[in-house]
C-alpha cells in the first residue's frame, strides 16, 4: 500500500512526526517509485529554497486574509476527548480533508457564509416598498422596465447600479468561499467549473459593453441581471458541491487518522 | 503552465504561517506547482495489467420499492426488469495492486421496501484507494423507483417506470423508456433522455454538456444549462423554463393551450419548431440577434411579415387564439419561430 502524495509532500518537508516518519521510510525501504517521489520533492525544496524574495500583488491580500481566518477558526475548534484531533496530522493542514475538526469549521463556515450571500441576493430581489405596482416577486429588471415605461431613465439606470452592487457583493462572497476551498473537488471538475465562469464572466461583460453604447436597452439591463443571477447559481452549486466531497473527504482522513493512531499506540 | 489563482492562493496561505516562516511564498508558489505536475505522473504510475473483483447479489424488494445507488467512482447501470427482485453486479477495478480492491466495499443495505446500495473507500493507513472504481450492473423491478448517482462516471437507466433521478458529477447521464424521470443532471457530461411520460415536472440539467430529451410528455420542464445545448423534440408540454448563457435553444413539439413557455438565453438562438400550433402570445426580445417567424403574426392589430433585424428588437405579437404564452430573450442570438 503506498502513502498517499500529500502524506510523502509531508515527510519530504520534514512535518511528520517521528513515529510517522519511522512508518514512511519503512515503506520507502520497499518502494522505488515513492523513493524516487520523495527524491524528486526534496530537488524541488532545494531549487525553490535560493528564489528571489518578491512581494505578491496587493489584491491576493484579502484572499491570504481569508485563508488565515480559515486557519484561526481551525485553532479555535475544541478537541474532545479521544478525537482525532490530538493527532499531528491535524496541525499541519498539508493534507486537505484530513483535518477533521478542520473540515468541520469549514463545513459550518461554508454553509453559513454561503446562506449569508442568498440571504443578501433575496434580501435584493424582496426588498420591501420599492414599487407598489405589483407582488414582490418582480425581479429588479422587470421593475427597472416599469420605471422606464414611467419615463423615469435616471430612477432605472440607479436602480440597476444598485442592484449590480448587490449583485457583485454576493457573487464575491461566494468566490472567496469557492476559491478558498476548491482542492476538495477533482481537477477536472474544478476546471469545468472555471471554464463555464468564464463564460458567464464573458456573458457579463458584453451585457456591460451593451448597456454602456444604449444604457435604456431593456435586453441588455434584463441580460446583465440574469447573467449576474446564473453565476450566483453556479456558485453555490460549486459551494455545494464542495460540501459534499468535504464529507466524503472527511470520513476517508478519519480512517487514516485513525490507522495512524493505532499504530502509534 | 497555466498558474491559477487556486494554486496561487494555496500556495500563499501555506507559505503564511508562521511555522512555515523560513519559506517564502513565491517559494511555496514555485514548489507547489511543480509538485502539482510531478503527482500528475506519480498517479499514473498504476498502469499495471487490470485487477478485477466481483460482486453478485439478489435481495427482494418488491414491486413498486425504492432503490438507491451511491457510487464514487465507475459507471452504474440501471434496467428495469421482471419479478419483484434487486439484481446487483458489481466489479470493483484497479491496474494497481490487488490489494487495493479488498479496500473498497460494496455495502448492499435492505429492509421492507428498500434496498440501498453504495461504494466504501476503506483507507487503511495511507491511501484513499481513489484507482479504484466500481462498475454497477443493476436490475431491479419495473415499478421500482430508482435514485442513482456516481462522482466520476455515467448513469445509465432504462426501462424504469418508478420516479427517476440520476445524476452525475462528470459522466454522462442517459435515461432511456423511463417514463417517471423526475431529475437528470451532469456537471460535465452529457443528459440524454428518452420515453418520458410525467404527469409532473422534470428537470434536466448540465453545466457543461448538452441536454437533449426525445419523446417526452410532462407536465412541466425545467431544463438549464451554462455553455451546453438544451434540445427537445417530440415534446408535449405546459410549462417550459428553458436557460443557458452560451448555449443555443431548441423545441420541437407542439404547446398545449393555456402553456406557458419561457426562454432566457444570452449568446445561443432560440428556435420553437411547432406542430400545428391553435394559438399563442409571443414576447420576444435581442439585442443584437434576429427575429423571425414562419408563422403569420399579428403585432399591434396589423398583421406582419414576421421579421425583424437589426439591434435592440422586441416584438409583441399574436399567433392564433393567442391562448399560449411565449416569452423569448436571448442577447445576441436570434428567435426563429418555425412550422414543423
Amino acid at each position: 500500500m503506498h502513502p498517499t502524495e500529500e502524506v510523502l509532500n509531508a515527510y519530504a518537508d520534514g512535518s511528520l512526526t517521528a513515529s510517522e516518519a519511522a512508518d514512511i521510510e519503512q515503506h520507502l525501504g520497499a518502494c522505488l517509485s515513492c523513493r524516487q517521489l520523495v527524491d524528486e520533492l526534496r530537488d524541488i525544496l532545494r531549487a525553490t529554497s535560493d528564489l528571489e524574495l518578491r512581494e505578491p500583488p496587493v489584491r491576493v491580500w484579502p484572499r491570504i486574509e481569508r485563508a488565515i481566518q480559515l486557519d484561526r477558526q481551525d485553532g479555535a475548534q475544541p478537541v474532545q476527548p479521544g478525537d482525532a484531533g490530538t493527532s499531528p496530522r491535524l496541525t499541519g493542514a498539508r493534507v486537505p480533508g484530513a483535518t477533521s475538526a478542520r473540515s468541520r469549521v469549514v463545513l459550518a463556515g461554508l454553509a453559513a457564509a454561503a446562506a449569508l450571500v442568498l440571504a443578501t441576493v433575496v434580501g435584493l430581489r424582496y426588498l420591501p416598498g420599492r414599487h407598489s405596482d405589483t407582488a414582490g416577486s418582480r425581479s429588479p429588471i422587470e421593475s427597472s422596465a416599469q420605471a422606464s415605461a414611467n419615463g423615469a431613465a435616471q430612477a432605472v439606470e440607479s436602480e440597476l447600479r444598485q442592484a449590480e452592487a448587490h449583485y457583485e457583493n454576493a457573487i464575491k462572497g461566494l468566490e472567496q468561499i469557492a476559491n478558498a476551498e476548491q482542492g476538495a473537488l477533482d481537477p477536472r471538475t474544478a476546471a469545468t467549473l472555471q471554464k463555464n465562469l468564464a463564460v458567464i464572466d464573458q456573458a457579463i461583460s458584453e451585457s456591460r459593453a451593451a448597456l454602456r453604447s444604449q444604457p435604456a436597452s431593456e435586453p441588455a439591463q434584463a441580460s446583465l441581471i440574469e447573467n449576474f443571477k446564473t453565476k450566483i447559481g453556479l456558485l453555490q452549486d460549486t459551494v455545494a458541491l464542495i460540501n459534499e466531497m468535504r464529507k466524503g473527504n472527511e470520513a476517508g482522513a478519519a480512517r487514516i487518522v485513525s490507522g495512524l493512531k493505532e499504530k502509534g499506540n | 503552465m497555466r498558474l491559477t489563482p487556486v494554486v496561487v492562493l494555496a500556495a500563499l496561505a501555506a507559505g503564511a504561517q508562521p511555522a512555515r516562516g523560513q519559506d517564502m511564498p513565491h517559494r511555496r508558489v514555485v514548489r507547489e506547482v511543480l509538485r502539482s505536475e510531478r503527482m500528475g505522473a506519480y498517479q499514473g504510475r498504476d498502469r499495471g495489467p487490470a485487477q478485477t473483483d466481483r460482486l453478485s447479489r439478489k435481495v427482494k424488494l418488491g414491486r413498486d420499492g425504492r432503490v438507491t445507488i451511491g457510487n464514487i467512482s465507475g459507471d452504474i447501470t440501471v434496467t428495469g426488469g421482471a419479478g419483484d427482485e434487486v439484481s446487483i453486479e458489481a466489479v470493483k477495478r484497479t491496474r494497481g495492486d490487488q490489494s487495493q480492491l479488498a479496500n473498497v466495499r460494496i455495502v448492499v443495505d435492505d429492509r421492507p421496501g428498500r434496498v440501498d446500495v453504495r461504494t466504501e473507500y476503506d483507507s487503511g493507513r495511507f491511501s484513499r484507494n481513489n484507482n479504484v472504481s466500481v462498475d454497477f450492473t443493476v436490475t431491479v423491478p419495473s415499478g421500482a423507483s430508482v435514485e442513482a448517482k456516481s462522482v466520476s462516471g455515467s448513469v445509465k437507466v432504462t426501462g424504469v417506470r418508478g420516479a427517476v433521478r440520476s445524476e452525475s458529477v462528470s459522466g454522462d447521464v442517459t435515461t432511456t423508456d423511463t417514463p417517471r424521470v423526475e431529475a437528470a443532471k451532469s456537471v460535465s457530461g452529457d443528459v440524454t433522455l428518452s420515453g418520458i411520460q410525467n404527469d409532473g415536472e422534470l428537470s434536466a440539467s448540465s453545466v457543461s454538456g448538452n441536454v437533449r430529451a426525445r419523446g417526452v410528455k410532462a407536465h412541466a420542464l425545467d431544463l438549464g444549462s451554462v455553455s451546453g445545448d438544451l434540445t427537445v423534440s417530440d415534446v408535449t408540454c405546459d410549462r417550459l423554463n428553458a436557460k443557458s448563457v452560451s448555449g443555443g435553444f431548441e423545441y420541437s413539439g407542439s404547446i398545449a393551450r393555456g402553456g406557458v413557455y419561457d426562454v432566457n438565453l444570452h449568446s445561443g438562438t432560440v428556435r420553437f419548431v411547432l406542430a400545428n400550433p391553435t394559438g399563442f402570445e409571443l414576447t420576444a426580445n435581442t439585442f443584437s440577434g434576429s427575429i423571425r417567424s414562419d408563422l403569420p403574426l399579428t403585432i399591434g392589430g396589423t398583421r406582419d411579415d414576421g421579421q425583424r433585424r437589426g439591434p435592440n428588437r422586441s416584438m409583441r405579437a399574436t399567433f392564433g387564439d393567442g391562448s399560449a404564452t411565449l416569452t423569448v430573450r436571448t442577447f445576441s442570438g436570434d428567435i426563429v419561430i418555425a412550422k414543423r
